[in-house]
């Protein structure tokens, strides 16, 4: 109980939504439970019908009525059960609907320009997933348990509107299914749950260790290790899958034991209550059938309780999110006229979390139209300092500016004032047109051909078979990294920013690949002013300096053909990159 | 209907006959419990005294415990068959993962292993589980019911029947129309659902562009066009189910109707009625059990197909051929018009390939991107199995073989790829996985020749610092210390593979890396795949390749003196000088 207070407590994910599809919800929860009760009505009135009719009465007026009532009954279960399915599903659709807006605005939220890492990818995955395990939570969990609430109630009040005392009785024996069950299965099902999450977790670290680092147990010969490394989680697995299905067996069991008491207790309490006279006693079997087709929603309630735990951890996850707020940025404003100079002037920056220094003391002006490229080792602050450049992370200390104006003031235009082209970019998966296109959403699609023409891709996209309408598949699979590079380039072309950060690009392409792509870029973009984070110099001959980060601060800087005059590392480096 | 594989299982069919008697057993306990609870309503409905009903109710209440006990004990003889078959299954799996090789597995995905192995094997067993009892439930407890209920009243028995076959008629019409219209969505369907996930990967792009305000509102807007498509989808797919509901349970009314009928006039009696009343439900349960169960089977037969498919794969043979050897520098290994082509390609990925590779030669590989580098590394190291038509030879020592997937070729030789796989070990374990046995000391060794020792020092364990996925993360530079420390580490494997170890580094990374490798370069066999030609100046011998065969070899000078691909490459690589 505490745990489930404690899940719903900063809420915004689960609660709401029950709340904004009330009238749609309520719906779903008499169409399911007409479901069962016209299945219970059946076999009652079927109970009672054959009942009245082994009376032999004079007319068929005597069961016209439940003959009727057969029928009816007979076409409204399936029929509301049709309609039940289908409405709780359009609802769940609705939430999804709504889920994916809320969960897309979160992260947006905190989302940067500039990153590298894959894993985020990973991630959003993970609350993809942990909305589908929403969405079961209402359709596997919620409405059986609703349903089958209801259902037990309407036991109850049926029964004692005859006798209270067994009433009470029935109020015992399918209160132990629909609420005593339930609890046990989530208590003993939630630490199993856990150990099951553990298991897998370790079962998954093992098999990718085997099937990535294959060509290294291959080559060592060590079958036995690889074998054995497997043994013990498989059996670990299996033994707790056997655990969980005993007990799903020995509690279906025993719900079957408790209906058969229920059912006997009516027999008797039919047998005491309705045999005074020969009219009355067509009841009997009326109420001893009536039983049986209500047992589904009973016997699933505690299977629907007991997944609750995976449910609470996505839940508990998704609410996470929202505790993460926006970051505070200052009143923004526009740029006032062209693109000037950029700025740095003493930049220092590290993590919150009171981490060393990122960056240190770092100071660089870039005009209009210059051209810088940026070396160093990984990890050494050259992200970051993409990162402040265009805004995602604001200074410790120092600043950034654009014609003298911090760069945190003009987040709101950041896109007219910046482009990137990074190692990944990412194509949606839509045609060549609407990802290129996504560059400038007003562009023309003559605009977009010039853009795609600029970038030498003319040839190959009219060259397909539905052209600019070729679809890029996922992740842009449909073409290499080079092409992917230029379409990306191409759409960059038509956003038109002033400043052009590079991060990176041609890390993935062989060198000659990677010589025309450069080539191609400086070539268009002549007229930017452009900062380049390359991890090699092939192409450094394009770039008016050139500068080496290590450890937050510049270590080498100047003009390339300088540099190569008067620096004898630079002038090794630079030939081992060439192939000297 | 049944899948004819299942029977193949060791251990089925044995199985089967005895889930067969717990079947049948389990079908008369339901029409005791039937006929026993009709016995006792009608004793009371003819208003005996209440004791007239223990006796009925009681073999009813043991009929009906006995029916769901049998249940249990059906699943309970059952299942440590399924645990047995599909744990086996499990290991099996992982065996034959170790002997395709990382080249087959790569072309498999490496995500869809994973999964096959994890959540597909778990897939299988449900299916196996649920899939023969439930045939055997619908093959027996129905039409013993039938019989029975044709002993108390044939024209019941007759309808109930000829319901039968209109049912399953109407659930595959239905069912294929569904799937029809399913499948002409589905393309469509498909991207809208993965249209999320794709947006939320791209999101950094967009930030990029400006656009990611407002895609919020694409986001709902595709959203709610899935929503609208699935709910098109999901109201024919569910008439199959609904087909089944709506004459099941009309049947169920109209038996009802019928009793009723001839109660009236006399042609049957109150007992037999009732008895078949209740039964009727009973009658059509093992197939709404099944058809309810229907998504989970399927979903576990095509588990097991892709499973099965995985263990059927022919494995490569021979692998014991060559004799041992020790690599030294009188050894010799020679390619004579290798061909290799990849199983679903048209085209060969290298062709006539011949060169002969002795003692401790340094041999360099370039060619640009696709031209087969990376495949012939493969064939060297025996992940990929040359072609045996026409003729082609690999002999190793004079010993011909047939592919280099030779457990004697495979202990001599180190692989360093472009990125070295880091395991979820520690830093020690990582680097003695070849040499499991070596001691503290040694590993410290080769550590420090192979410029490890600064990063160690600043780790708070040390090389008991637990790295790989999960633990402290390793930089591109730092993996390929690891495994040149693994290299160091082995002196028994006198043969190294090397494919663009330093390709994704940068610059200075890189210099210094180099440094540490050349040494070890020394009294090893190197075969060495790279686009960076600086290199190619340590190397001893040069294989130029394009297009998947080798159009030039021979040492860097030879090369440079002639006017082929290589001095291009060079040039290519030379332009726009500083």
């Amino acid at each position: 109980m505490k745990n489930l207070r404690k899940t719903f407590k900063n809420d915004s994910w689960v609660m709401p939504y029950l709340r904004k599809y009330k009238g749609l919800l309520l719906l779903v929860l008499f169409l399911g439970f007409m479901t069962f009760f016209s299945a219970g009505a059946l076999m009652f009135n079927s109970g009672y019908l054959i009942s009245e009719a082994a009376r032999m009465p004079s007319s068929i007026i005597y069961i016209y009525i439940p003959v009727v009532l057969a029928r009816a009954f007979g076409i409204a279960r399936p029929v509301f059960r049709y309609a039940e399915r289908l409405t709780s599903h359009n609802w769940v659709l609705r939430i999804v609907s709504d889920f994916r807006k809320k969960l897309y605005q979160t992260v947006e939220r905190k989302a940067v320009a500039i990153q590298r890492s894959h894993q985020t990818g990973d991630i959003l995955s993970i609350l993809a997933d942990d909305i589908e395990h929403i969405e079961n939570l209402y359709l596997r969990t919620v409405f059986p348990m609703v349903i089958g609430w209801l259902l037990y109630i309407f036991v109850i009040v049926g029964v004692g509107y005859f006798n209270l005392v067994t009433a009470a009785i029935m109020a015992i024996l399918p209160g132990v299914i629909v609420i005593l069950l339930p609890l046990v299965s989530v208590l003993t099902n939630g630490a199993r749950e856990f150990q099951q999450h553990q298991i897998q977790h370790q079962f998954y670290t093992n098999l990718t260790d085997e099937v990535i680092g294959l060509s290294d147990w291959l080559i060592s010969g060590r079958y036995t290790d690889f074998l054995k490394l497997q043994d013990d989680p498989i059996d670990k697995i299996a033994a707790l899958r056997r655990k969980d299905h005993f007990y799903q067996w020995w509690r279906g069991l025993f719900v079957q034991f408790i209906i058969l008491l229920a059912v006997l207790v009516l027999l008797i309490w039919t047998g005491i209550q309705f045999t005074d006279t020969k009219w009355h006693a067509d009841w009997v079997a009326a109420f001893a059938l009536a039983l049986f087709p209500a047992v589904d929603p009973f016997l699933s309630i505690s299977q629907a309780a007991s997944e609750w735990p995976i449910y609470r951890r996505s839940i508990e996850r998704v609410n996470q999110l929202d505790q993460d707020t926006e970051r505070k940025l200052p009143a923004q404003s526009d740029l006032a006229g062209k693109f000037e100079n950029l700025t740095i002037e003493n930049l220092n920056f590290s993590y919150d979390d009171g981490g060393k220094n990122i960056i240190n003391n770092l100071s660089l002006t870039v005009k209009r139209g210059e051209k810088v490229a940026l070396l160093g080792p990984s990890g050494t602050g050259k992200s970051t300092l993409l990162k402040l450049i265009i805004g995602d992370e604001l200074p410790t200390d120092g600043s950034v500016t654009i014609n003298g104006m911090s760069v945190a003031k003009l987040q709101a235009e950041r896109s007219r004032i910046f482009g990137v082209l990074d190692q990944n970019p990412y194509l949606f998966n839509t045609t060549v047109m609407n990802n290129v296109r996504l560059g400038n959403p007003n562009a023309s699609d003559d605009r977009v051909k010039e853009a795609v023409a600029a970038v030498g891709l003319q040839d190959l996209i009219e060259s397909l078979p539905d052209k600019y309408n070729t679809e890029v598949q996922e992740a842009g699979q449909r073409f290499s990294g080079g092409e992917r590079q230029r379409l990306s380039l191409a759409r960059l072309l038509l956003q038109d920013a002033p400043i052009i950060i590079l991060d990176e690009p041609t890390v993935s392409l062989d060198p000659i690949t990677e010589r025309k792509l450069l080539d191609q870029v400086f070539d268009l973009l002549a007229d930017k002013t452009i900062i380049w984070v390359t991890h090699h110099l092939a192409g450094v001959a394009h770039v008016d300096q050139v500068r080496f980060l290590n450890h937050g601060e510049f270590t080498m800087a100047g003009k390339p053909g300088d540099l190569y005059q008067s620096n004898d590392h630079f002038k090794q480096l630079y030939d081992l990159d060439r192939g000297k | 209907m049944i899948d004819k594989r299942l029977f193949d299982l060791p251990g089925m069919r044995q199985k089967v006959v005895t889930l067969a008697g717990l079947v049948l057993i389990q079908a008369i306990m339901i029409i005791l419990q039937a006929r026993y609870l009709a016995v006792a309503i009608v004793n009371l409905w003819e208003l005996k005294p209440l004791g007239t009903i223990i006796l009925p109710s009681c073999i009813f209440a043991i009929a009906f415990m006995m029916r769901h006990v049998i249940t249990v004990v059906e699943n309970r003889t059952f299942f440590p068959f399924v645990e047995e078959t599909s744990g086996k299954m499990r290991k099996d799996l992982m065996k034959k993962i170790f002997k395709l090789g990382p080249s087959e597995i790569e072309k498999r995905g490496t995500g869809n292993m994973v999964t096959m192995a994890l959540e597909g094997i778990d897939q299988v067993q449900t299916y196996l589980m649920l899939v023969m009892i439930k045939v055997l439930d619908m093959s027996i407890t129905p039409w013993l019911i039938l019989v029975y209920i044709g002993v108390l009243q044939l024209k019941q028995a007759a309808f109930l029947l000829i319901i039968y076959p209109v049912i399953i008629l109407f659930m595959i019409i239905l069912g294929l129309a569904a799937q029809s219209k399913a499948d002409s969505q589905y393309e469509g369907y498909q991207r809208l659902s993965n249209h999320f996930v794709d947006t939320l990967r791209g999101l950094s792009t967009l930030k990029q562009l400006g656009l990611s305000k407002q895609y919020a509102d694409n986001v709902y807007s595709v959203s709610e066009s899935y929503r609208k498509q699935t709910m098109a989808t999901l109201t024919i797919a569910m008439t199959s189910t609904f087909a089944l509901d709506f004459f099941t349970t009309l049947s169920i009314a109209v038996v009802a109707v019928f009793l009723g009928f001839d109660l009236m006039d006399g042609k049957v009696l109150l007992l037999p009625a009732l008895t078949i009343l209740t039964l009727a439900p009973e009658y059509f349960l093992p197939i709404r059990n099944f058809a309810n169960d229907y998504h989970a089977t399927l979903n576990g037969k095509n588990a097991m197909t892709a499973v099965l498919s995985v263990l059927n794969e022919p494995e490569i043979k021979d692998n014991e051929v060559l004799k041992p050897i020790t690599w030294d520098l009188n050894s010799q290994v020679a390619f004579n018009d290798i061909n290799v082509t990849y199983s679903n390609a048209e085209r060969q990925a290298l062709k006539d390939v011949s060169f002969t590779a002795r003692g401790y030669s340094k041999i360099g590989i370039i060619g640009k991107s696709g031209s087969g580098k990376s495949t012939l590394i493969n064939t060297i190291s025996g992940f990929l199995t040359p072609d045996n038509e026409n003729g082609g030879q690999i002999t190793v020592n004079g010993q011909r073989v047939p592919h280099l997937n030779q457990k004697n070729w495979q202990n001599q030789f180190l692989y360093i790829p472009q990125n070295p796989y880091i395991f979820h070990l520690t830093l020690a374990e990582n680097i003695a996985f070849y040499t499991p046995t070596a001691t503290p000391a040694q590993i410290n060794q080769a550590c420090e020749k192979a410029g490890l020792s600064d990063w160690i020092n600043t780790l708070p364990d040390g090389m008991d610092t637990l790295i790989g996925e999960g633990g402290r993360s390793v930089s591109g530079g730092q993996a390929q210390r690891i495994a040149l420390a693994r290299a160091f580490l082995d002196d028994s494997r006198r043969i190294l593979l090397f494919d663009e170890p330093t390709a994704h580094l940068d610059i200075e990374t890189e210099i210094n890396l180099k440094r540490d490798i050349l040494p070890v370069l020394n009294d090893h066999l190197v075969f060495f795949a790279t686009h960076r030609l600086h290199w190619i100046n340590e190397m001893d011998y040069v294989l130029v390749m394009d297009h998947g065969k080798i159009v030039e070899q021979g040492t860097p000078d030879q090369l440079a003196s002639q006017n082929g691909m290589y001095v291009e490459l060079r040039k290519e690589m030379e332009e726009n000088q500083l």
